[in-house]
């Protein structure tokens, strides 16, 4: 059996290759068949499409989809230099 | 000399999926900044589509728009081509120059361009052995040499140098110390102090910190949205110090 190591190492680096998603910041986990993704994306859309690709590069393990989206603050004050 | 409002924000990487959305939050940005400074990845991969939306993103702002290119938006070999875009959009783009904007009569002299990784004094690559590494380290000297020639012949009240990848591990803190080398160089940071700048303003490092300092005493921005959490953040400068 493939080492869960591995299998997590093959599953982020599909997400920053994969022309789909081309995402860096995927915190990617795998416990015995279930597959953890966390960190932050920008939309409902990107998180679906995430776990999508995910779950191609890992065929078997069930994907746990822990991803927020993040949404922007308005700008706050301004720092004096 | 008046005072001068600079917003900055990097890494916003838009999509077809995102269009429209960033722009909701620039409504009014005239009334806190000056400018706008674009610290790159403004891409997710770098296609001409992405390029397009965030053309049409900052585009005919109040304010006047200054862009970097990041890693991302090198991603697909089209750089040029979306650096074009964003010119047609109004948006002045950088690649290792410069360009000097009159703001109510204060020069802003903004320098910079992508940057380059390579790591920070003492725990760095460098011009030695495969020629792989060579021309890794090789990139960012080259660039480095370009921002202290382009700094020492801008003439301008204030100068800020924009960037993407970081001059400084302060800004860092919060990435895994592993990938530091990947994430800039100290080069960059060289280059500001040998001939001075009054803020560096960088992204890239999105779980990294919004604020550091080079060797020299410059002020360090890491404004990478995720970062920032915010849409943009806004520095005052003022030469007596106050704003
Ligand atoms: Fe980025
Ligand atoms: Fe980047």
């Amino acid at each position: 059996m493939e080492a869960p190591q591995y299998v997590a190492a093959r599953v982020q680096q599909a997400l920053a290759e994969d022309e789909r998603t081309t995402e860096l910041g995927i915190r990617v986990d795998v416990r015995g068949e279930q597959l953890f993704l966390r960190g932050e994306v920008t939309s409902e859309e990107r998180r679906d499409l995430i776990a999508g690709v995910a779950e191609e590069a890992a065929p078997g393990l069930a994907v746990r989809n822990e991803l927020t989206v993040a949404d922007i603050r308005e700008p706050g004050g301004e720092e004096k230099l | 000399m008046s005072k001068l409002r600079i917003a900055a924000v990097g890494d916003v990487h838009l999509g077809e999926d995102v269009r429209g959305r960033y722009r909701e939050h620039l409504a009014g940005i005239e009334e806190k900044a000056d400018v706008l400074l674009l610290a790159g990845d403004l891409t997710r991969h770098g296609t001409l589509e992405e390029g397009q939306v965030v053309a049409d993103e900052f585009r005919d702002l109040p304010v006047p728009v200054v862009a970097v290119l990041g890693n991302h938006d090198h991603h697909s070999d089209r750089p040029a081509e979306i650096a074009a875009l964003l010119r047609d959009a109004g948006i002045m783009v950088l690649h290792d120059d410069a360009v000097v904007l009159d703001i109510d009569g204060t020069r802003l002299g903004v320098v910079g361009g992508k940057g380059f990784g390579g790591g920070f004094a003492g725990k760095c690559a460098s011009e030695f052995g495969e020629p792989e590494i060579k021309a890794f380290v090789n990139h960012t000297k080259r660039i480095a040499d370009r921002w202290r020639r382009a700094l020492k012949e801008t003439e301008a009240d204030v100068r800020v140098v924009l960037s993407h990848y970081s001059p400084v591990n302060d800004t860092l803190q919060g990435e895994p110390l592993e990938i530091y080398p990947f994430l800039g160089s100290y080069l960059l940071a060289e280059a500001a102090d040998a001939e001075g700048a009054d803020l560096i303003v960088h992204g890239h490092a999105h779980k990294g910190t919004e604020k550091g300092m080079t060797p020299g005493g410059i002020r360090v921005r890491n404004v990478a949205l995720p970062v920032l959490g915010r849409a943009y953040a806004v520095y005052c400068h003022d030469g007596d110090g106050h704003c």
